[in-house]
């Protein structure tokens, strides 16, 4: 029955506004800027329904349980009421049984003078956060918690997107120039600058690792890393990501222009590549998944998509497989994973100083990414005969085709002879294997 | 409490491994191209002769 008690309106609080906000600045840059809105408004959106109290869609369901035997004293919470993460639930002779997470009270399944053993449930609530699973066990009960758990917590959205986007990628410009793969493998610099610096911040090995592979630039290789290492900030690291891909044209190009002379950036780069033939394209692809895997036998979901959903385009016999992954599935997993996402975003878990703090080095982590690349390419110019424009370096932060995108129209800038977006492509798909690999490297060491 | 020395292997090891890998995998295109080449290339001339 619809009435005031039962409504939104009486656990709406100001971080459910500020959030609303957010959520509807996401879409506006989607929509009015026409920045990535093919991520930025599944994620603006679902930062809004989960910001609206008692819808219910990102809900999880789990049972406090009393620790020890005792009797009870007083219970100090009714059905419906939230609290934070450490409220005492009820008080017991033996102890205080407090709460796990952020949430509300489903049922209370005790009450005063009642003699529990331990191990019995004391309070059955429900909570938005995410935790990790081997501590403090949840089960989904709402529409996007079901999608993220068996789709991102299981690690079957990530690999399957990284499929689609081997699909979409044409590895052709980095083969025509293989030094751009080195251009790719200097921007995860910006990794490992992130990983020392969330380190310092105070954040756990595992979360540094979450924190830094923001820095490889792929939405899919940072959620899969996020979800087995340190699940309890996915959402802080899954939307930095996704955003800065969105927000790479306003990042990149400070970055570029604080590295490079004016005469550097006006370096003007041949626009023909080299044909790349129909068998170097078959071959690589297997040939990377084969070195990859046996060198980071961890990289093997996510490379081992990329690299069948790359052969399914160059192969030319499956062609209805390629059309697949690269228009159907890639939308419908792009719905999920970003939806889900972006509810990942209560104001209880956005609202914390440790998720501004993920915010910032993911800022750090992107812009010393480009940084690292454009560094190398200067330093690869001092032993070339062949100039390469320094910028294309800044490319290899992996958000393609985006990153290359910027290059070409700062190169058109400096120079309108310039045609630097092939150029650029191939440190901008080097990244993405790299990004990869590192990720694979992280699970290798810490997983 | 931060073990910076695991800390420090960690970002060397992983870098340098990125690096490595990625090294290699230039290589490895670079030799594809030349072995492609010099495939194509040698069918052109055995079909060139049996033309002649």
């Amino acid at each position: 029955m619809f009435g005031l008690l039962e409504s939104g309106f009486q656990q709406f609080y100001w971080g459910n506004a500020l959030m609303l906000v957010i959520g509807g600045l996401f879409i506006y840059l989607a929509i009015a800027r026409k920045m990535e809105p093919l991520l930025l408004i599944p994620i603006g959106f679902g930062i809004l329904l989960v910001n609206l109290p008692l819808g219910g869609m990102m809900d999880y369901q789990l049972e406090v349980r009393a620790t020890a035997a005792g009797n009870v004293l007083e219970v100090q919470m009714d059905e419906g009421d939230k609290f934070k993460e450490g409220d005492t639930i009820c008080l017991l002779d033996s102890g205080e049984v407090l709460t796990p997470v952020f949430g509300r009270i489903a049922e209370i399944k005790v009450s005063p003078d009642q003699h529990v053993e331990a191990g019995d449930v004391i309070a059955s609530i429900i909570t938005m956060q995410q935790t990790d699973q081997s501590k403090v066990p949840t089960e989904p009960i709402g529409l996007l918690s079901r999608i993220f758990k068996f789709g991102i917590m299981w690690q079957v959205l990530p690999p399957l997107m990284f499929l689609c986007l081997g699909a979409l990628t044409d590895f052709g410009p980095m083969l025509a120039n293989p030094k751009t793969l080195l251009l790719g493998a200097a921007a995860q610099f910006g990794v490992y600058f992130a990983f020392f610096m969330a380190l310092l911040f105070g954040f756990t090995l595992p979360e540094a690792c979450s924190i830094g592979i923001i820095g490889g630039a792929e939405g899919p290789t940072t959620i899969y890393v996020t979800s087995i290492l340190a699940p309890q900030i996915i959402g802080a690291t899954a939307v930095a990501c996704y955003s800065y891909m969105a927000l790479v044209p306003i990042i990149l190009p400070p970055v570029i222009r604080l590295l490079t002379t004016k005469k550097e950036r006006a370096i003007y780069m041949k626009p023909q590549l080299r044909e790349v033939s129909r068998l170097e394209r078959i071959l690589f692809p297997i040939i990377t998944t084969i070195v990859v895997i046996l060198i980071v036998p961890f990289s093997a979901p996510l490379m081992g998509c990329f690299m069948v959903g790359n052969l399914f385009r160059e192969c030319g016999v499956t062609d209805r497989l390629s059309n697949t992954a690269q228009t159907t599935l890639v939308d419908m997993l792009t719905i999920f994973l970003t939806l889900s996402i972006g509810a990942t975003m209560p104001a209880e878990n956005f609202l914390q100083p440790k998720t501004l703090l993920i915010l910032v080095l993911g800022v750090v982590a992107f812009a010393t990414a480009a940084a690292a690349g454009v560094v190398l390419a200067k330093i690869m110019n001092l032993f070339s005969k062949e100039k390469i424009n320094p910028m294309i370096g800044a490319a290899g932060v992996s958000a393609v085709p985006m990153s290359a995108r910027v290059v070409q129209v700062m190169g058109q800038k400096e120079n309108p002879r310039n045609f630097l977006l092939m150029h650029a492509m191939g440190p901008n798909v080097a990244g993405a294997i790299g990004a990869a690999i590192a990720g694979g490297v992280f699970l290798g060491i810490i997983g | 409490m931060v073990d910076w020395n695991l800390a420090v292997r960690i970002a060397s090891g992983g870098f340098g491994m990125v690096f490595l890998i990625l090294a290699v995998l230039a290589l490895l295109v670079w030799l594809t191209y030349l072995a492609v080449n010099r495939f194509s290339k040698g069918s052109l001339n055995t079909e060139e002769k049996k033309r002649h």
